[in-house]
């Protein structure tokens, strides 16, 4: 720990403002609270802050961000300006340092943000020692009170002196100041104090020398200001992180939630605000001159209502108790599953913007306990056991975002299957297959109208793929006017597919409802390219009316081939339409096939009603959970795991599905609503 | 061929229109992308051949009841501009009495035989907004028109897209702008009911919201009445924020009840 006057600190401070080669940032006073800003002199500086509105995350993932600008008539020639200034953020409490290292975690594990690894590389982080604690902060006894990793430099406000711990090489180089403004001075500043005012050459140059080893007793000070800071951040919670997870675990239909949510607002306020809150919404725009536009991030929230709205207008979840509780559910259990930590620091801020007074986990957590029954069991996960090392990861060249980057393909045909309904044959335009597995789905974007996340319905040979839309929103409907020749983007394959070769020498019986035959249709196609490579085979197929059927080709090809039976049902037919099949609900077809349920494997997709009756039937006639294959193809959104929406419970269905075994996703209360 | 549009009012203060006047630099690129046949408040000439018709203003009388709708008929999209049209204005809280009470309270009872004369302009004045009476494709909301919103909505009409209008409350937008919450500085705001889409212009200014834009869908009503309560406002207070802007949510319910 080295020692240096605070006159020389924030002469060190405005001497890095000055040089202008870095951005400065810092707290700052705003309107009688605090905020992270560019400062413009050293003097702006609040070391003293107790919290700030919102947390330094805006730096990484920012409030809007422009992630491309395309021009309408070369869509693929997609730049970003970014800001390649090196930045220098001064005043991150311990708590939001873990909150960076735990965002580290979720953008760098897996799947790599390239954008936000950039901006992590370009920072660097000054930590400091709360000297004021806000009222509803609790990171005392969150842990996150202190940390040994993870800045750059780390300072304490001593009064007339300020104390520092180094971090890493790149914060004692900082320290030691060998920028260019020593080269700038060198030419043509030397000594002048009308642009330099607070640091002179002499200053500058001597300033290494001025840095001297903390004595015992300010080591001591040092320790006693950090421990007054977590002590006075306990608040009074029951439960340690390390239980969160089995009281959640325990508690998933306690009246608290009911009781909480009951006064909220449904605002957003707590995730918008929450350092560990990281979910965003991509659009498109395009300019007023309708030929340049913009894909564009913002926050979202899992509070808000729209969060889970699906293309069709359905949200999934529609009940505030729902959204409330996931809130708490992300940060206690399905994070901490997913990364190893528990996310949450205790900033306090939600509970301190919170309006009604109910987004406080102390006041959750302390509620869920004394209303608990079970004896809490201690994890091993804690806020700070993260594992992402940043040091060892090399940034990548390019502005735009890896993950999210369309490349171009051509649409080679276009056949309207029903009134809503039109197959895409798609080639990528480098030449290679798409290399998916069944089951799995693509991000088709069209640039200015937005992405789309979209089962691939072909099985996985050649140099094409084929997609199936449904005309629902401005994406989809932009793409049914377009022709073959025209240019899409394509991302992925994505997901997790089905399982091929545990498939391989099993009895099948596949049954799709409405448009769940798309992507069921990849894997049918591939058991039937591969048919002696399988065991009895059964498809059963129901729609809402005749118009709606899909693929009426090769369901009457299906008909002819002898070694499997193929079944077809509507729900109802109107009077003066010819439907030769089956009238009645899906399940009834179940009956009409014979199939031994111990040996057989039945992989169903379709709408969340069909789900629940059809995987009743099955389980009554004996089929063991585990043989049940589901697809969840309506809740993908970003495709690689990081904008949240896709979430039921602590499942992400754009990584660990759309396929999944049915056992796995039976006790997740969200998965079939 | 360009779209051709029209702008109408109806009773409004016109100050929406004037916002699409003061588009300054844009208003350029906006008159590239269409043609402007009808604009009362910028141009003296006039055609009744438009394509899109953006009205301002909410439906008072009979005549003006006859007028909106020959412009539907006329019009293959109608827009609502500004609250009025939206929600029917500040003029809608007008509806909480019949027309006896408001012209005593406007005009006093000094000469009580006035109130029963058959004015034509106080002929049933019951406030209406737009889609009260014809269907409205889209609205663009506020008090005023946020005029970038406007173009937006322009934007995506000509490029095929629903005109994005968010849905999340005010609070979103104010919270990205990291502005000080009013609630902790002993204001109160309608903003986390208010729909969005006016990046927090009254907050960030310390002004507090008044829901100009309606509010979102499935607005948390009495959540919001309890906080309301919290921060120490009267049923009275309460009702007056309420009323002041969306009126017309009051309206509908009452309507629906005695409907039921």
């Amino acid at each position: 720990m080295k020692i240096v006057s605070k006159e020389d600190f924030l002469a060190f401070v405005n001497a890095l403002i000055k040089d202008g080669g870095m951005d400065i940032e810092g707290v700052k006073s705003k309107d009688g609270r605090f905020v992270y800003g560019p400062l413009e002199s050293a003097s702006e500086l609040r070391l003293d802050y107790d919290v700030t509105i919102l947390p330094p995350k805006k730096y990484f993932l920012p409030q809007y961000e422009t992630m491309m600008k395309f021009d309408l008539a070369d869509p693929f020639s997609m730049k970003k300006p970014e800001n390649q200034k090196k930045k220098v953020i001064i005043g991150m409490h311990p708590y939001d340092i873990i909150a960076l290292r735990q965002m580290d975690s979720y953008f760098l594990d897996t799947d790599v943000s390239t954008t936000y690894l950039k901006r992590r590389k370009n920072t660097l982080i000054i930590g400091t020692d709360p000297l004021n604690v806000s009222e509803k902060a609790f990171f005392g006894i969150m842990g996150t009170g202190e940390v040994h990793s993870g800045y750059d430099l780390f300072i304490t406000d001593l009064g007339d002196r300020v104390a520092i711990t180094i971090g890493t090489e790149e914060g004692g180089n900082l320290l030691r100041y060998e920028s260019k403004l020593r080269d700038a001075i060198d030419v043509s500043l030397c000594g002048s104090t009308t642009c330099y005012p607070l640091l002179s050459y002499d200053q500058l140059l001597q300033y290494e020398n001025k840095l001297r080893d903390a004595s015992p007793v300010e080591v001591q000070k040092v320790k006693a200001i950090r421990e007054a800071a977590s002590s006075k951040a306990m608040r009074g919670l029951k439960v340690k992180p390390v239980g969160w997870h089995d009281l959640l675990e325990k508690n998933y239909d306690s009246e608290v939630w009911k009781k909480q949510s009951d006064k909220c607002l449904g605002c957003g306020t707590c995730t918008l605000v929450c350092p560990t809150c990281f979910c965003y919404d991509v659009q498109d725009d395009i300019n007023i001159d309708l030929k340049t536009g913009e894909r564009r991030r913002t926050w979202d929230g899992c509070l808000l209502r729209k969060f889970t709205e699906l293309a069709s207008g359905e949200v999934l979840r529609e009940d505030i108790l729902d959204r409330y509780r996931h809130r708490f559910y992300r940060k206690g259990r399905y994070l901490p599953d997913r990364l190893g930590f528990v996310a949450c620091v205790g900033c306090g801020r939600c509970s301190s913007q919170c309006i009604p007074d109910i987004a406080d986990p102390v006041n959750a957590i302390n509620m869920l306990f004394d209303s608990s029954q079970h004896v809490v069991k201690e994890s091993l996960m804690d806020t700070h056991t993260i594992r992402t090392d940043l040091s060892k990861m090399e940034s990548k060249d390019g502005d735009i975002d890896a993950l999210h980057v369309p490349m171009p393909a051509t649409l080679k045909r276009v056949e309207k299957l029903t009134e809503k309904e039109t197959l895409f044959e798609i080639t990528p335009d480098s030449g290679k297959p798409l290399g998916h597995t069944p089951g799995q789905f693509v991000e088709v974007s069209i640039m200015g109208m937005g992405e789309a996340p979209l089962s691939v319905s072909s099985a996985p040979d050649g140099k094409t793929f084929e997609i199936v839309v449904r005309k629902v929103g401005d994406l989809t409907t932009k793409l049914h006017t377009l022709k073959p020749g025209d240019k899409v983007g394509i991302r992925g394959p994505f997901g997790n597919g089905f399982d091929v070769d545990s498939l391989k020498g099993k009895n099948l019986i596949f049954i799709g409802g409405g448009i769940g035959i798309i992507p069921m249709r990849s894997l049918i196609n591939y058991v039937l390219d591969h048919r002696k490579g399988f065991g009895k085979v059964a498809i059963l197929y129901g729609c809402k009316e005749p118009r709606e059927v899909l693929f009426k080709d090769e369901l009457a090809a299906w008909d002819k081939l002898p070694d499997i039976e193929h079944l077809r049902t509507v729900d109802k037919c109107p009077d003066g339409v010819s439907w030769e099949c089956e009238i009645g609900v899906i399940t009834t077809l179940i009956p009409k096939i014979k199939f031994d349920p111990k040996s057989t494997i039945a992989i169903v997709v379709g709408p969340p009603i069909m789900y629940k009756f059809v995987i009743r039937d099955l389980l009554k006639l004996g089929m063991p959970e585990e043989n049940v294959i589901v697809s969840l193809e309506r809740r993908m959104k970003c495709g690689v795991g990081k904008c949240g929406h896709c979430q039921i419970n602590g499942v992400y269905v754009c990584k660990e599905g759309p396929v999944f075994n049915y056992k796995d996703l039976k006790n997740l209360p969200e998965a079939f609503k | 061929m360009k779209p051709k549009v029209a702008f109408f009012d109806f009773a409004s203060c016109e100050g929406c229109e004037l916002q699409i006047a003061n588009l300054e630099e844009v208003i350029i690129d906006v008159i590239k992308l269409v043609d402007v046949v009808s604009f009362r408040e910028v141009m003296k000439e006039h055609s009744d051949d438009y394509d899109i018709a953006i009205v301002e203003g909410s439906i008072t009388r009979p005549m003006d009841e006859e007028r909106l709708k020959k412009i539907r008929n006329k019009a293959k999209i109608l827009i609502a501009l500004g609250a009025c049209a939206h929600l029917g204005g500040v003029q809608k809280l007008g509806n909480q009495w019949t027309s006896k009470e408001n012209k005593q309270i406007v005009y006093g009872i000094a000469n009580p035989k006035d109130i029963d004369d058959n004015n034509p302009f106080f002929e049933k004045p019951k406030q209406r907004a737009l889609d009260e009476i014809v269907k409205v494709d889209y609205v663009i909301p506020g008090c005023p028109i946020n005029k970038n919103e406007f173009a937006r909505v322009l934007i995506a009409l000509l490029t095929g897209k629903k005109p994005p209008i968010p849905d999340y409350p005010v609070c979103v937008e104010c919270k990205k702008k990291e502005n000080v919450c009013l609630f902790t500085v002993g204001k109160v705001c309608m903003g986390p009911v208010a729909r969005g889409g006016c990046d927090a212009i009254c907050p960030t200014y310390g002004n507090e919201c008044e829901a100009c834009r309606g509010y979102v869908s499935y607005p948390h009503e009495k959540a919001q009445t309890d906080v309301l309560e919290k921060y120490g406002l009267t049923l009275e207070e309460i009702m007056n924020r309420k009323t002041m802007f969306t009126y017309r949510y009051i309206e509908a319910k009452k309507e629906g009840e005695k409907n039921e």
